[in-house]
């Protein structure tokens, strides 16, 4: 159980990730599989100095949310039990380490496609929402290995390979991995901050199947993951990261995009999806599987057919170097460029967001990089600035 | 995680005696289980059978004793007797709801090598504060059963044999019946009846004598007799324990005299206790001894000023589906079930018709100790002086 490099991982999600502080309290979300990641994180975080650590297995947990999703009545679908509201309130001057990584992906893909979609605990993403404005919380989302998640990926449930995998795109083969992971932040800021430079008008993504236009707010910079809270705790909110991102404008988006990867979303597989905007609404939703679970939060959640999020990556991402894809988005989404429609993100803002930005209960990110996705800026004066052709970063 | 996967009919009918006979989980109803992180199968098991029952929400807790580990070792100190505000929420919104919570230790001697002092110091006051309010207040159906897995086993059987242990716990738990719960309601019935019966005797006190014990322990005339099949103030049957096979009452703090010696080994806090002595004067734990684990137990009791004093006596006879078992399960939920036993700490507030005020010993550990067994003999005190046997050679003498 004290597995050296588990140790070593839960160090690095603590004092990089969430970079827990003395004295602060941590609470770890959990589920009932990454039980070995928990544990490893709560004995780092003790070891950094936290007060106490909660660990939470209870949040959404894929059996548990299956039984609600085939049994329960209609209202427990969006219902956030009052402790769970607490528990959330909690995270505020506090350290959140979140495991993510489905123990049994497809598990809830036999069930209603629309009861799926709208099962979203509500109040207790408003208060997710409200902390991610604040900056009150310094967080991390982490992977969490398992059999049924390698099997996912591999055919076959070998988890020491996932392991492998995982080590690698996290930088532990490094000899002292918290300074690698400075210099690749360090990196990729400055990749944000040329492109904040060039102060672009809209992105423009051209490939197959997709021609799309999105107009991004002069108020939203681009960035990387690595943030800082109000009370200024410097913290990556995921680990892995490779990504620069910012959160567009909502009421400018035009064309068609097509998804170059599939994604899992609450179990369910969502593949060959294709969105077609027009004055910033998605208006057409496609896939080959899962466009039910799409379908469902355009109908139901509010601005959930806007987008809120646009992050390039680039060919050198350890996640794309593996070559595999996760079926997990923390990961997918560091391999190539994504798109997030729902929630905007409060962080490319400087002080409080931008009135425009989206806000949703739901915020789920979509891959649309490859090989031949061409990315420009479009400047002001209507010229074009070519960012990424061919999976390489063309502005350095 | 290698969590053990026991699916199908069996654990399916168990989660559903649970749900029906145990917590009596109503329409309507919010649900609470808490459960260790290991016990997820029988916890998936019991949401469906909730959301079967009418349940509007099943809420989940996951304890995970290596969490807790980690508190002891590494942790500060204020961090052993911390509740957190979600926590606290959690136990609070259960009021008015139906809780299970779930026993069979995943690893019982994953705490063995901790200082026993902070072992015994580590529980959630404020927490423990709350349920103890809700209990008393009758707000809540409540239900303890065990969830079989690898590690109990072991310490079980000397080996990881799963199986029979579910073959036990099934045989305890009467799902070889045709209807389980109609034989659960049979059962607690004939309980019932020698509650009645011992009650009808008015005792002033109980006299246990066997091998190093000789032990007095004053009655209450408030506090009754009765088994695990409780009522909430609202009127909702349930069974506070799952197998259950005793009679039991709140004896008077303030009245227990002589010494008194376990019988069976007792899991406590991530050890085993063996061959616990007590010695007691003026109802107060003056002296504890024990061949192994006594220092777990003397923190215990050092805790508050009613963890030193008696909070339940308990009869149970050689009929007990556990005690035919002939299996030491390392378990109090089990053990207790198998002979009679008697508890420090907390006492019983189901024993009370009216509010019990200071008849109710108030603490915040309730540890149950077994001292019965073949030649254990009980009798029942009277207030002129005679004595009633009570219990001679594991058989009931009271028709």
């Amino acid at each position: 159980m004290t597995d050296e490099r588990l140790e070593r991982y839960a160090e690095i999600a603590v004092r990089v990730g969430a970079n827990v502080q003395p004295g602060q309290e941590a609470f770890v979300n959990s589920l009932v599989e990454h039980a070995p990641v928990a544990r490893a994180l709560t004995r780092q975080a003790y070891r950094a100095g936290a007060a106490y650590v909660s660990v939470v297995y209870s949040d959404v947990h894929p059996h548990m949310h299956r039984a609600m999703l085939e049994l329960a009545p209609d209202e427990a679908l969006t219902y956030t039990p009052p402790w769970l509201k607490t528990l959330g309130e909690s995270f505020d001057g506090q350290a959140l380490l979140s495991t993510l990584g489905d123990p049994e992906p497809g598990l809830s893909a036999a069930l209603d496609d629309e009861r799926v979609g709208r099962a979203v605990m509500r109040d207790y993403m408003e208060i997710r929402h409200r902390q991610h404005n604040a900056h009150s919380v310094n967080w991390c989302g982490i992977g969490a290995p398992t059999a049924g998640w390698a099997q996912s990926i591999y055919g076959e449930p070998d988890v020491e390979r996932l392991w492998n995998e995982i080590a690698f795109c996290m930088r532990l083969d490094e000899e002292d991995p918290v300074d690698a992971w400075r210099r690749h932040l360090d990196r990729l800021d400055a990749r944000g901050e040329a492109l904040t430079g060039l102060r672009p008008d809209a992105l423009r993504y051209r490939g197959p199947g997709t021609d799309l236009t999105v107009g991004l707010l002069a108020t939203a910079r681009w960035r990387s993951a690595r943030f800082r809270t109000a009370g200024g705790v410097e913290y990556v909110a995921n680990m892995p990261t490779e990504e620069i991102f910012t959160t567009p404008d909502p009421r400018r988006a035009e064309g068609t995009i097509r998804s170059s990867m599939p994604l899992v979303h609450k179990g369910q597989l969502i593949r060959g999806l294709e969105l077609t905007l027009r004055d910033g609404r998605i208006v057409g939703v496609d896939a080959e599987q899962g466009a039910d679970v799409v379908r469902g939060h355009m109908e139901t959640v509010e601005n959930a057919d806007r987008f809120g999020e646009l992050a390039l990556v680039t060919g050198e991402s350890r996640v794309g170097q593996t070559g595999t894809t996760f079926f997990n988005t923390l990961f997918d989404e560091n391999a190539t460029c994504h798109i997030a429609y729902g929630a905007g993100l409060p962080y490319p803002f400087e002080g409080e967001p931008d009135p425009a930005m989206n806000v949703a209960n739901v915020h789920v990110d979509f891959m649309v990089g490859g090989p031949d996705l061409e990315v420009d800026a479009l400047l002001a004066d209507g010229s074009a600035v070519p960012l990424i052709r061919n999976e390489s970063w063309q502005l350095d | 995680m290698a969590a053990p996967v026991v699916t199908g009919e069996r654990l399916e009918r168990y989660a559903e005696v649970v749900v029906r006979v145990g917590a009596n989980v109503q329409p309507g109803q919010e649900v609470f289980l808490y459960t260790n992180v290991e016990h997820a199968p029988l916890a998936r098991a019991l949401a469906r059978q909730a959301y079967r029952a009418g349940a509007s929400y099943v809420n989940v807790l996951h304890v995970d004793n290596h969490v807790r580990r980690a508190m002891i070792e590494l942790g500060p100190d204020e961090a052993l007797t911390y509740s957190p505000e979600w926590m606290k929420d959690f136990v609070r919104c259960a009021e008015g709801g139906a809780v299970i919570a779930t026993t069979g230790d995943p690893e019982p001697e994953l705490l063995a090598d901790l200082d026993g002092e902070r072992v015994g110091r580590a529980r959630t006051l404020e927490a423990n504060e709350i349920a103890r309010r809700i209990t008393s207040a009758k707000a809540v159906q409540w239900t303890v059963v065990a969830s079989p897995g690898p590690g109990w086993a072991k310490q079980v059987f000397g080996e990881p044999d799963v199986e029979r242990l579910w073959q036990q716990v099934a045989f305890c738990m009467r799902l070889d019946e045709d209807d389980p719960v109609g034989a659960w309601r049979q059962h607690l019935a004939r309980l019932d009846a020698r509650a009645a019966a011992l009650n009808e005797l008015r005792p002033d006190a109980l006299l246990y004598r066997g091998p190093g014990t000789d032990l007095t322990v004053g009655l209450l005339p408030a506090a009754r007799w009765v088994s695990v099949g409780f009522r909430t103030a609202g009127g909702t049957e349930y069974v506070a324990n799952m197998p259950s096979e005793e009679i039991f009452t709140s004896p008077d703090p303030l009245r227990a005299d002589g010494t008194v010696r376990s019988t069976l080994p007792l899991a406590l806090g991530g050890q085993i206790v063996v061959g616990l002595e007590l010695t007691l004067e003026g109802g107060r734990i003056v002296r504890v001894d024990a061949e192994r684990g006594a220092d777990v137990v003397r923190s215990e009791v050092a805790t508050d000023d009613g963890a030193s004093r008696l909070g339940e006596l308990s009869l149970v006879t050689g009929d007990s589906r556990v005690g035919r078992s002939g299996t030491l399960f390392y378990d109090t939920l089990f053990d207790e079930n198998a002979t009679c036993h008697i508890a420090y700490g907390f006492g019983v507030p189901d024993a009370f018709d009216e509010d019990p005020g200071d008849d109710l010993n108030v603490s915040n550990v309730h540890t149950d100790f077994m001292v019965g067994g073949p030649e254990l003999e009980v009798d029942a005190l009277l207030s002129d002086e005679s004595t009633v046997p009570l219990i001679r050679n594991e058989e009931w003498q009271l028709t």
